[in-house]
């Protein structure tokens, strides 16, 4: 793993050095649970953005990284908990808080087109905060998982320097020795503008 | 942009009655079968105040007391008990109390009320999980044990075999529905103490 961070590390560097032309992106991010994120919470998160930089090795490959957050949420109507001999009644308010850090390429079809789709891959981690709150207490959670996350997407060229974007995305955060010990996954749709600096 | 997206993080609970949990947990080794009356006192006590050696309790006024009380008789009645007098040798004594404080007020009072009632020492402990701290102010708490095993203890005392908390219940707009509500919950959670 430490080797693979320290390759695509230097070749940004490289890369970047070599070639001028960059992107920074913002994208509103709306998430979609899936696996044991959605056992525990299955409403879809409205709450989340990524902030993501690509340097353009060539016109069709950029690489850079990727920094999001998604929150999930959900309140559980009052029900009872029972382990061993001892049952809870009462409401849970659950949170799931989500922070994708990946190492990313992106392979654009059609550099310098109007619409240009493009496909990529992120590769780091996911670091997890859930929460499970009744009455005034709460049990948290955390785990830093290993992390993928494909995606698929398109720009939309508005004027010469800004696109809009749009990407499907599945964060597939692979189980973790942590606290929390289930693998964390979760599909996301992006949507924002990208801005080139030539 | 991080402001904005404070902004919108979820806010959780919207009224004081969605922190409201009833927490009950009993000794799975006691023989709940095998007992079937009951003794308790008539008035709740809040708080003890000691001062210069002489100890003084507070009680709830009857206005709320009445109806938590009469709670807890038509819920164990309909689980099949019998409320009997102190004098008459009750298999389980039964000890509601409202927490005004983090004062750990039980040895006190309710060992005064039994013992000083039925002319006898009684008294009882919580096992270790049962800890007294983690109940916050204003909690309903109702502890159900036999005070005839005190001789098994090697302190003497016998153990709570059942425990309800219903925290917070004291707080807000003291609405008695609350208190009700949860004791209710606490017996329908606790289908052990029926009695065949």
């Amino acid at each position: 793993m430490k080797k693979l961070l320290s390759i695509f590390a230097i070749s940004i560097v490289t890369y970047g050095a070599l070639h001028a032309q960059s992107n920074f992106t913002m994208t509103y991010s709306m998430g979609f649970a899936s696996g044991d994120l959605a056992d525990f919470i299955s409403q879809p998160s409205f709450r989340g953005a990524t902030i993501e930089f690509r340097k353009m090795v060539n016109p069709n490959i950029g690489v850079g990284m990727t920094f999001g957050w998604n929150t999930f949420y959900e309140e559980i109507s009052r029900e009872s908990y029972t382990a061993g001999s001892s049952t809870l009644t009462g409401k849970q308010f659950r949170y799931s808080n989500n922070f994708p850090i990946l190492l990313a390429g992106d392979y654009y079809l059609s550099p310098g087109e109007k619409f240009n789709p493009f496909v990529g891959l992120g590769i780091g981690t996911i670091y997890t905060r859930r929460n499970t709150d009744m009455n005034l207490y709460t049990v948290e959670q955390e785990a830093w998982n290993f992390a993928l996350q494909p995606e698929v997407g398109f720009l939309y060229s508005l004027t010469d320097g800004a696109a809009i974007i749009v990407a499907g995305r599945f964060n597939q955060g692979f189980k973790a020795g942590n606290e929390l010990d289930s693998a964390q996954s979760y599909f996301t749709l992006n949507v924002g503008f990208s801005f080139a600096n030539n | 942009m991080p402001v904005v997206l404070l902004s919108c993080y979820p806010a959780g609970p919207d009224y004081v009655e969605d922190l409201d949990v009833t927490y009950t947990t009993f000794d799975n080794k006691f023989d709940f079968q095998t007992r079937s009356t009951y003794a308790m006192p008539d008035r709740i006590v809040v708080d003890v105040e000691i001062d210069d050696g002489d100890t003084t309790y507070i009680y709830m006024k009857d206005v709320f007391a009445d109806p938590i009380l009469a709670a807890i008789d038509d819920n164990l009645q309909s689980l099949g008990w019998e409320k009997v007098d102190i004098s008459d040798q009750p298999d389980m004594l039964v000890t509601p109390a409202g927490i005004k404080s983090t004062t750990y007020f039980y040895s006190y009072w309710y060992d005064w009320w039994y013992g000083g009632w039925y002319g006898g020492y009684w008294g009882w402990y919580y096992p270790p999980y049962y800890t007294v701290s983690s109940y916050t102010t204003g909690s309903m708490i109702v502890t159900m044990s036999d005070p005839n095993v005190d001789d098994d203890s090697p302190i003497g005392e016998s153990q709570t075999a059942w425990v309800m908390a219903a925290n917070g219940l004291f707080t807000g707009n003291y609405d008695l529905g609350r208190v009700t509500k949860a004791i209710d919950e606490a017996f329908d959670q606790s289908p052990y103490l029926k009695l065949n």
